[in-house]
């Protein structure tokens, strides 16, 4: 009868894993995982935030219309309304260590499929906290970022999804509800890849 | 004459026939959209929402005033919302009666301090519908307006500060400087 119910659990879960997977796979904006439940119940201050493409092309036409002249800045407008998804889940806590490694691991697992690359995985040894960087490569381009940043206190999730051009990204930082940090976490990578 | 006095009742009962459905649908709040929203919360809550008066004519005038950025605008405001509020429930809350095509954007909320923010979005073509239900201390206001978003940045354009860009590219700048 155990067995059955292991059996099950398995299935269950694998069928989770490949709705996950065939989610991304469509390029579309994942469903809240059980995690993630669990999270904003444990949490003090949550913020979700949830764009798909025609939040961001309406999004986008409120960028600054005198900036239209600059190149970069038009360039960022057009990075934006050609994103097909940006996804945010902020959760702040008032005890240090309110996640587990585990459920940091479920959800670095939320991403997983043939096109996605770790690009960054932070560490302090004996520490939970630390920063997970993912890009999403489709024929040598960026088409995707997952950033999963621990803090003691703090946990954030952003997932972007469409083409990025990683030299513009800084100026999603702070919009959108994508926490500047966790930007700052992708540029610090790519400096230190660049190194 | 006997025919125009059977037309004379007909008219009302077929009249009555029609909008009581309409009546029973709006007093019990069974229906979706904006005052759905409301009716939902003031019977969870057992609160009631200040309605503005004459707010046909504000959005009305709204509308003029923003070139038609701005309209359809609904305001309710409850007062002294007593007890603290459940972030799920009202979600839920929220959720089942905002109506169909009503996507979420943004969804903040605070156990400590009885901080709730929904904001909804739903596509209306070249304008965008926005429905807001933000909660603060014993305070809540739900607002829905339609945006043009052409026309509101026209508007604002005017309001910002010339020099904004370099303010903005300088901070960017300076915040990956720091790393």
């Amino acid at each position: 009868m155990k067995r059955y119910k292991v059996l099950a659990s398995v299935l269950a879960l694998g069928i989770v894993a490949s709705g996950a997977a065939s989610a991304f796979a469509q390029d579309s904006l994942p469903a809240a995982s059980p995690i993630e439940k669990t999270l904003a119940d444990r949490a003090t201050h949550v913020t979700e935030v949830t764009l798909d493409k025609n939040m961001l092309a309406f999004a986008a036409k409120f960028m600054d219309k005198e900036k239209d002249g600059d190149k970069d800045d038009k360039a960022v407008k057009d990075m934006v309304q050609n994103l097909k998804g940006v996804y945010v889940r902020d959760y702040e806590f008032d005890k240090d260590n309110s996640y587990t490694a585990e459920e940091l691991a479920a959800l670095r697992k939320y991403i997983q499929g043939s096109d996605w690359s770790p690009m960054v995985h932070e560490r302090t040894k004996g520490a939970t906290e630390g920063t997970d960087v993912y890009v999403k490569l489709v024929d040598g381009q960026i088409q995707g970022l997952y950033v999963l940043d621990a803090e003691p206190k703090e946990l954030a999730l952003v997932l972007i999804l469409g083409p990025l051009d990683m030299d513009k990204i800084s100026s999603l930082g702070g919009n959108f509800g994508i926490p500047k940090d966790a930007i700052k976490s992708v540029k610090k990578a790519e400096k230190e890849a660049g190194k | 004459m006997r025919d125009n006095r059977w037309y004379a009742l007909l008219i009302p009962v077929g009249l009555a026939i029609v909008m009581t459905p309409m009546i029973l649908l709006a007093a019990s709040g069974s229906g979706t959209g904006f005052d759905a929203v409301v009716h939902g919360i003031e019977g969870r809550y057992h609160a009631h929402a200040n309605r503005i008066p004459f707010m046909m004519l504000i959005s009305g005038i709204a509308g003029i005033a923003t070139h038609g950025g701005v309209h359809g605008l609904h305001i309710a405001e409850i007062e002294n919302l007593q007890g603290p509020v459940d972030g799920k429930e009202l979600n839920d809350l929220v959720e089942q009666r905002v109506g169909k095509g009503w996507q979420r954007m943004i969804r903040e909320t605070s156990r400590d301090s009885n901080d709730q923010t929904l904001i909804y979005v739903k596509p209306e073509g070249e304008r965008m519908g926005l429905l807001v239900v933000d909660l603060s201390g014993h305070e809540m206001d739900v607002v829905q307006v339609s945006v043009d978003p052409n026309h509101i940045d026209d508007d604002m354009g005017q309001f910002r500060h010339p020099h904004g860009k370099r303010h903005d590219h300088a901070d960017s700048d300076r915040d990956t400087q720091g790393d």
